[in-house]
C-alpha cells in the first residue's frame, strides 16, 4: 500500500495550516504539543528502541533549555547565534551532557540503569538552586528573542513555524536514524545485549551513543521551550518533567515510531483544554498510564497499529458486538470516575474546607449542574456509574472468554 | 564529642527507620525481581492514614490500624495490578509501580493538599528521654528506634523459626521449586507484599509524626531506600539492616561536616585556583546535604556489581 506518504503529506499540510485554523491560545498549546512530541520521541529512542528505561530525562531537557537562554543572552543580548539557529546550542549541550551521563549510566543495565538516570537528574535538580550563576536561582533566567533573517520572532505564529521546522527536522532525522545500521543495533541492544556482544560490537559505546543522541534531541526540545517562553527556570529540572515525558511516551506506545509523539501531543492537548476545569490533570494522566500499561501494553497507538495492520491471526479480529458494549462500559465508568474525582477535588480544596469548618456546606456547581455534598445521591450517582461501567466491561470480557473457550 | 554522639544516635535511629521501609522492599525485590517504585508511597500512606485516624481513635489505635489499611492496599495492588503485568517482564512491572506511585502521590495531594499536614507527636510522648550537656534528647526518637528493632526481631524470628518462614524463604530463593513442592507461591507473594507494605506503613505512621508529613516524603525516602536495597544485597534482611544503619549514620554525620571541595584542593596547594573558579568549588558540604542521598544512590548503583 502506498498510503503512508500521502498520510504524512496530509499531516504536514495540516500542521502548516494550523495558525489559520485555531485561535491564538490554541496556537500556544500547539507549540507546547510540538515540543512535548519531540521530547517524547527523544525519550523513546532510548526507552523504546534501545530498551533502556530512563527516569531522569528532565536533566537533558533542562540543560538544553538553560544553554539556549544563555546563548540568547550572550554578547549583551546579541545572541550567540541568529535566533532560528539557537536550538543548536541546546542540542549541543544536550549531546555533551548525554555523552557524560550516558558513559556512566550505560555501564549498568535494567533497573540499575534506570536508578542511575534518576539519581543523576535528581542530583542536578538538588544542585541547581545553589549555582545561581548558571541556573538563576529561584527566579530563573529570562531572555528575549532577537529579530533575525528578516523575521521579528515577536508573534506566536513565527515561533510556531520555527518550532514546527525544528520538530519536523528532528523527527525526520530520528526516522532516518532508525534505517541506519546504528538504528538497527539500538533494537539489538533492546532485544539481546549479550548476543550483540558476542557478535563483536562494543555494547557500552553503542549504549552511550544512543543515550547521547536521545539527550541531544531532548536538549533540542528544551531549547525550543526556552525560545517559546523566553525564559528558563530550574523547575524544568524537576522530577515532574521526567515523569510526564515517561507517562506520555508509554501512553502513546514507545515501540511504534510516531506513538510517543502522538501520545505526548494528545496528553498535552487534554492537559491544556482541561487546565481551566481541573487542577489534577497529572492524576488523570497517572491513572490513564496505569490502565494503559495493564490493558494495552503496547500503548494506545501501538495497539491501534496492531489491530489495523492485519497481522492478527484469523478469528482474533474485532467483533463489533463485543467492542461496542465494551466501549460503552468504559465511557460510563470513565464519566463516573471523572465526576467522582472532580467532586472530591472541589470538596477537599482549601477554600471549601475553610467553609465546611465553619459549618457551611455550600452546593458545588460543576458541569452545568449543582451538587449537594451532603446528600448521598451526589456520591451514589457517579459511584454507581463507575460500578455499572466496570460490570459491563467485565461481563463482556467474560462472555468473550467463554466464546473463545467454546471455539477452541 | 556530644555532638558526634547525638549525630551517631540520630543516624542509627534514622537507619532503623530506613530498615523498616526497606525490609519489605528487599524481600519483594528478591522474590519478584521487581523494584517496587510504589513502596515508599506505602510509607507516605501510612503517615497520612495515621494522621487521619488519630483524631478519631487516638494515637495508639491509629498506628496499629494505619499499617493494616496500607497492607490491604498493597495486597490489592499486587493481586490486581502487578500479577496482571507479570508476564510482560520486569521493565513493565517497574513502570506500573511507577505509575501507581504517581497516582498515590496525586491522590494524597487531592485529599490533603500540596503542603505538609499537622501530624504531631502526641503530648504524652513528647518528653526528654535524657539530657546530655544541656541538650534534651526526645524520647520519641528512642521510641521509633525501639519499634524498628522490635519489628526486625519479629520478622527475623518469623522467617527463621517458623514453618511459614521456611516456605517464604524457599519461595524467595527458588519460586519454581517451591511451587513444584505444592506450596501456593502466588499466595506467599501476596502475603509478603502485604506485610512489606504494612511495615512501610508502620514506619510512616510512627515517623510521620516526628519528621514532616507531606506529599514529597515518598520520593525523598524512595531514593535512600533503593540505595539500601542494592547495597544490602537483594532479598537479604541482614544486609538491608547493615546498609540502613550505614546510610542513616552517613546521612546524619554529613549534615554536621562543614568543608568545601575547594578546601580539599587547598590541601594540595590549589586552594586559590579553586576559590577563583567559585561555583561548585566554594559550596559548603553541609549545603550539599540535600544532594547526599543522590550521591549515595549513584555510588550504590554504580559500584555494586549485579548480584
Amino acid at each position: 500500500m502506498k498510503l503512508r506518504p500521502f498520510l504524512i503529506l496530509l499531516a504536514v499540510m495540516v500542521l502548516l495550516a494550523i495558525p489559520w485554523l485555531v485561535s491564538s491560545s490554541m496556537l500556544n498549546a500547539a507549540i507546547q504539543m510540538l515540543i512535548a512530541a519531540l521530547f517524547a520521541m527523544a525519550f523513546s529512542l532510548l526507552c523504546g528502541q534501545a530498551g533502556m528505561l530512563s527516569f531522569g530525562h528532565a536533566a537533558y531537557f533542562g540543560l538544553g533549555a538553560f544553554a539556549t537562554v544563555h546563548a540568547m543572552n550572550a554578547f549583551n543580548g546579541e545572541g550567540l547565534l541568529p535566533t532560528p539557529l539557537l536550538p543548536l546550542a541546546g542540542a549541543a549541550v544536550g549531546l555533551v551532557s548525554g555523552v557524560v551521563a550516558g558513559y556512566f549510566s550505560t555501564k549498568r543495565t535494567g533497573v540499575y540503569f534506570a536508578m542511575i538516570t534518576l539519581a543523576l537528574a535528581e542530583l542536578l535538580h538538588a544542585l541547581a538552586p545553589h549555582l545561581k550563576g548558571t541556573f538563576g536561582g529561584e527566579a530563573g533566567i529570562s531572555s528575549f528573542r532577537m529579530p533575525a533573517w528578516g523575521f521579528g520572532f515577536g508573534t506566536a505564529i513565527e515561533v510556531y513555524y520555527l518550532t514546527l521546522f525544528w520538530v519536523l527536522l528532528a523527527i525526520g532525522l530520528l526516522y532516518l536514524l532508525m534505517l541506519t545500521p546504528l538504528g538497527r543495533l539500538a533494537l539489538g541492544l533492546r532485544e539481546n545485549q549479550r548476543r550483540l556482544r558476542f557478535l563483536g560490537y562494543n555494547v557500552h559505546a553503542l549504549g552511550t551513543l544512543i543515550f547521547a543522541i536521545s539527550a541531544m534531541f531532548s536538549g533540542l526540545a528544551g531549547a525550543l521551550q526556552s525560545l517559546n517562553i523566553e525564559a528558563a527556570n530550574y523547575a524544568e529540572l524537576e522530577t515532574h518533567v521526567s515523569t510526564v515525558v515517561l507517562l506520555n511516551s508509554f501512553i502513546g506506545g514507545v515501540r511504534v515510531f510516531l506513538g510517543p509523539a502522538i501520545g505526548a501531543a494528545l496528553m498535552t492537548f487534554f492537559g491544556h483544554v482541561t487546565s481551566d476545569v481541573t487542577r489534577v490533570w497529572l492524576l488523570y494522566q497517572g491513572i490513564i498510564f496505569v490502565l494503559v500499561m495493564m490493558f494495552l501494553p503496547r500503548g494506545i497507538v501501538g495497539e491501534l497499529v496492531e489491530r489495523f495492520s492485519g497481522k492478527r491471526p484469523a478469528g482474533e479480529g474485532i467483533r463489533l458486538s463485543e467492542m461496542l458494549p465494551r466501549l460503552a462500559g468504559i465511557a460510563v465508568a470513565a464519566l463516573g470516575g471523572v465526576v467522582l474525582i472532580e467532586l472530591l477535588q472541589r470538596v477537599m480544596s482549601r477554600d471549601y474546607r475553610a467553609l465546611a469548618a465553619g459549618g457551611q456546606w455550600p452546593e458545588i456547581t460543576m458541569m452545568g449542574l449543582s451538587w449537594q455534598p451532603g446528600s448521598p445521591l451526589t456520591w451514589l450517582v457517579p459511584l454507581s456509574a463507575l460500578a455499572l461501567g466496570l460490570a459491563l466491561v467485565l461481563g463482556v470480557n467474560r462472555r468473550a472468554a467463554a466464546r473463545r473457550e467454546a471455539t477452541a | 564529642m556530644d555532638q558526634i554522639f547525638f549525630a551517631l544516635l540520630n543516624g542509627t535511629i534514622y537507619g532503623l527507620l530506613l530498615f523498616m521501609v526497606s525490609a519489605g522492599l528487599t524481600l519483594i525485590f528478591g522474590m519478584m525481581g521487581v523494584l517496587n517504585f510504589a513502596h515508599a508511597s506505602f510509607y507516605m500512606l501510612g503517615a497520612y492514614f495515621a494522621y487521619t485516624l488519630q483524631p478519631l481513635t487516638g494515637f495508639w489505635p491509629a498506628i496499629v490500624l494505619s499499617p493494616l489499611l496500607v497492607a490491604a492496599i498493597g495486597v490489592v495492588i499486587e493481586r490486581y495490578a502487578l500479577r496482571r503485568v507479570h508476564h510482560f517482564g520486569h521493565a513493565h512491572e517497574l513502570l506500573v509501580t511507577f505509575g501507581i506511585a504517581v497516582v498515590i502521590a496525586e491522590l494524597v495531594k487531592l485529599f490533603y493538599g500540596n503542603y505538609p499536614v499537622e501530624y504531631r507527636v502526641p503530648t504524652e510522648l513528647s518528653f526528654a528521654a535524657f539530657t546530655l550537656s544541656g541538650i534534651d534528647y526526645p524520647f520519641y526518637r528512642l521510641f521509633m528506634g525501639a519499634v524498628a528493632v522490635a519489628m526486625f526481631a519479629a520478622i527475623y524470628l518469623l522467617l527463621t523459626r517458623t514453618r511459614v518462614g521456611i516456605v517464604v524463604r524457599s519461595a524467595i530463593y527458588r519460586p519454581a521449586m517451591a511451587e513444584a513442592l505444592g506450596h501456593n507461591v502466588p499466595l506467599v507473594f501476596m502475603g509478603v507484599f502485604g506485610i512489606g507494605a504494612a511495615l512501610a506503613g508502620l514506619a510512616g505512621a510512627v515517623a510521620g509524626a516526628f519528621y514532616t508529613t507531606n506529599p514529597n516524603m515518598a520520593l525523598d525516602l524512595a531514593v535512600l531506600v533503593f540505595v539500601v536495597v542494592v547495597v544490602g544485597g537483594l532479598g537479604s534482611l541482614g544486609g538491608a539492616m547493615l546498609a540502613s544503619l550505614l546510610i542513616g549514620i552517613t546521612n546524619s554525620l554529613a549534615v554536621g561536616v562543614n568543608f568545601s571541595l575547594g578546601d580539599i584542593f587547598g590541601i594540595v596547594g590549589l586552594g586559590e585556583w579553586a576559590g577563583s573558579v567559585g561555583g561548585v568549588m566554594t559550596m559548603r558540604l553541609s549545603s550539599f546535604a540535600a544532594t547526599l542521598p543522590f550521591f549515595l544512590m549513584l555510588l550504590g548503583f554504580w559500584c555494586v556489581r549485579r548480584a
